[in-house]
């Protein structure tokens, strides 16, 4: 370890990663630590050994009939990638597309009247849906052209309205939508956890609503894409990107004590008796619990399956199933995610369902019953229930920047926004998203090919 | 989009630091060498296409961006590699006998019929080797690992060590061609275009 850092970031989520990665690059001096002898922390891909061991301690071993440890990598935070979304533009950004691949997911399902229906991925689909009643039909498509057609800085798009001001839930009355349309708008298609957007502004509403669009007319299946090897690959890529730009990576470090020296201004970090100093530290909530806060708390339920949920297409490999909190009596929504072998995360033959929702009473699980009644026969299942925590401070004070807590939602638009609040803070800068130049150069060459071949 | 080429190779290169993994790597794909010790700083991966047998083919080549130094490699470093190329310092036995470890964590890791090959760097400095050449083949041999000597500096082997490993991959592909899937299913964010379909390796 050297002596002095600008920057000591603690657990190597994927906010860390990122963060780290993105100051690296700016020529910062970065030392990344984590408690942990794995990287990725709350966010991380475990094997089975790990899983195992996570929730049943080291005494036990997992059964052999759940497969072989290394073919799992297990998401302890499941969500999906929007194809147009900020985390693919910050991938981008940074050129970290080239140490991953990956897949579309299959579909997208939402649960409606007791039962799942697929979310339209086209306009058939859409056409002969059962989400959509015949007199629904009309207003909808009345109001999707506008949606599609509205521009923030084009007044002739926004008939007659003003979309800062205007709340959602006004906005449907205009289209004469009713309430089953509303939901399925609100939360497949804008994906929002609860109702409280409807008394929003409908601004952010409709620019959701066009990022789902843009992100399914992208690859047509569903709007989400997803790594081969699971969520996990995401934080050990940005990693590689600061260890390739200087950063320094350390595993197996537990933090044993930090000062802040207010006289040099410098903060001092020591682990297993070493002792280093740096001007500000990253770090995600659980190295500072003195400077967090608890706002709830979310239970995912990780369910290991030996074969397709019967409620859905059986080709699919990977989906999606949203469920509206209407529809079972909830304050908030529920998600299923449901991958397998094709993407690398398990065994052939098995399906891995992960179940997550905000908690909402003194019986947790109990309230994922709607969900469990989905999957079919569940051969394991790992429960955890985490606290959803936030920094106090904002980090500007003592030059602690905390991330905050990996939320409910399905997807990381939540998640890139604190990593650009945390960078604006930590910096000064904003985070300008744009394309990398060899990403850029790439395009061009297969554009170029795509000439030549016609 | 027709590739031009016939095979597309991932190999890595591990070992201890200051072994000369960046200097083989420079030398092999760029024929330079630089005496200074920067830890791999902008280093990521390099492409040389070679000919081998009448097939191109493309090796890309990973270079570890110093994270071995505290041995935080990402497993996702190893995801897909055809070959991994081992090395340590001829003049520096712990490096050797920390091969052993790097073994362990390539069993971990990457996929079960992954090629591997041995390196000893730095043959050219004679006077302060101190890993026999013999001690290190019997070694190899007992793993049923190729192995080599090499001077990055020199350009000794260098070359030899690549042609060694890409041989070996082709051999093993050509040999279980039956079990070889293609998977057309990956995207490239961004894009909207299916990407051509690569050489699989689990």
């Amino acid at each position: 370890m050297d002596e002095h850092y600008d920057v000591i970031v603690l657990g190597t989520g994927l906010k860390e990663c990122i963060i780290s990665g993105l100051l690296s690059v700016d020529g910062k001096k970065v030392l990344h630590m984590d408690r942990n002898g794995y990287y990725g922390g709350e966010s991380a891909s475990l094997n089975m050994n790990q899983l195992w061991e996570k929730s049943h301690g080291k005494e036990k071993k997992a059964p052999e009939t759940l497969g072989s440890s290394r073919d799992y990598n297990v998401d302890l935070i499941p969500k999906f990638i929007l194809s147009s979304g900020l985390l693919v533009k910050m991938l981008l950004h940074t050129d970290v597309t080239r140490y991953l691949d990956f897949k579309v997911v299959d579909g997208s399902y939402v649960y409606s009247s007791g039962k799942i229906n697929k979310v339209p991925s086209t306009d058939t689909e859409a056409l002969t849906s059962s989400l959509v009643g015949l007199l629904d039909k009309l207003p909808l498509r009345k109001f999707f052209i506008f949606v599609q057609n509205y521009e923030e800085n084009n007044p002739a798009t926004h008939d007659g309205l003003n979309l800062k001001i205007t709340t959602m839930d006004a906005l449907f009355k205009k289209y004469g939508l009713r309430e089953n349309i509303v939901d399925f708008i609100g939360h497949a298609l804008a994906l929002y956890l609860d109702d409280s957007y409807l008394q929003q502004p409908a601004h952010d509403t409709i620019m959701r609503m066009k990022l789902y669009a843009d992100s399914l007319a992208r690859y047509s299946k569903s709007p989400y894409i997803y790594p081969l090897y699971g969520l996990g690959e995401l934080p050990q890529a940005f990693a590689r990107l600061s260890a390739i730009y200087g950063g320094t990576y350390m595993l197996n470090k537990p933090i044993e004590n930090i000062v802040f020296d207010e006289e040099k201004k410098i903060i001092k970090v020591t682990s297993e008796g070493e002792t280093v100093t740096c001007d500000k530290i990253v770090c995600d909530p659980s190295y500072f619990p003195n400077k967090v806060q608890k706002k709830g708390k979310i239970i995912r339920s990780i369910c290991i399956l030996n074969g397709p949920i019967p409620s859905a297409d059986k080709k699919f490999e990977s989906l999606q199933i949203i469920i509206p909190q209407k529809q079972v009596k909830r304050q908030s929504d529920m998600y299923v995610g449901v991958m397998s072998s094709a993407h690398c995360v398990c065994p052939k033959g098995k399906y891995i369902a992960i179940v997550s929702a905000t908690v909402e009473t003194n019986e947790p699980e109990k309230e994922l019953a709607p969900a469990y009644a989905l999957l079919g026969p569940i051969q394991e299942k790992f429960v955890y229930i985490s606290d959803f925590i936030e920094p106090i401070a904002d980090g500007t004070a003592d030059n602690v920047f905390i991330s905050k807590s990996y939320d409910a939602t399905s997807h990381f638009e939540t998640t890139c926004e604190d990593v650009m609040d945390m960078y604006k803070r930590i910096t000064g800068k904003d985070l300008v998203l744009t394309v990398h130049p060899n990403i850029l150069k790439q395009q061009e060459e297969a554009g170029n090919q795509e000439q030549e071949e016609q | 989009m027709n590739p031009d080429y016939h095979y597309l190779f991932k190999l890595l290169l591990i070992g201890d630091s200051g072994v000369g993994k960046s200097c083989l790597l420079l030398r092999f794909a760029d024929d330079t060498y630089s005496e200074s010790f920067i830890s791999t700083i902008g280093v990521d991966f390099k492409i040389r296409t070679i000919e081998l047998n009448g097939k191109t083919i493309k090796l890309q080549i990973w270079d570890t961006a110093g994270q071995e130094r505290f041995r935080t490699i990402t497993s996702s470093y190893y995801r897909g590699a055809h070959g991994i190329i081992v090395v340590y310092d001829v003049t520096d036995k712990l490096t050797f006998e920390n091969v052993r470890q790097w073994l362990q964590e390539i069993d971990r890791f990457a996929c079960e019929n992954v090629n591997k090959l041995l390196v000893g760097n730095k043959s050219d400095l004679v006077a302060k080797k101190v890993v026999d050449f013999n001690t290190a083949k019997a070694f190899a041999d007992s793993l049923q690992i190729p192995f080599l000597e090499t001077s990055a500096k020199q350009s000794t082997n260098v070359e030899q060590a690549f042609m060694t490993m890409a041989t070996e991959i082709k051999n093993r592909l050509t040999a279980s061609q039956p079990t070889q899937t293609v998977d057309k299913n990956k995207v490239v964010p961004g894009s909207s275009a299916p990407i051509s379909p690569k050489s699989g390796c689990c």
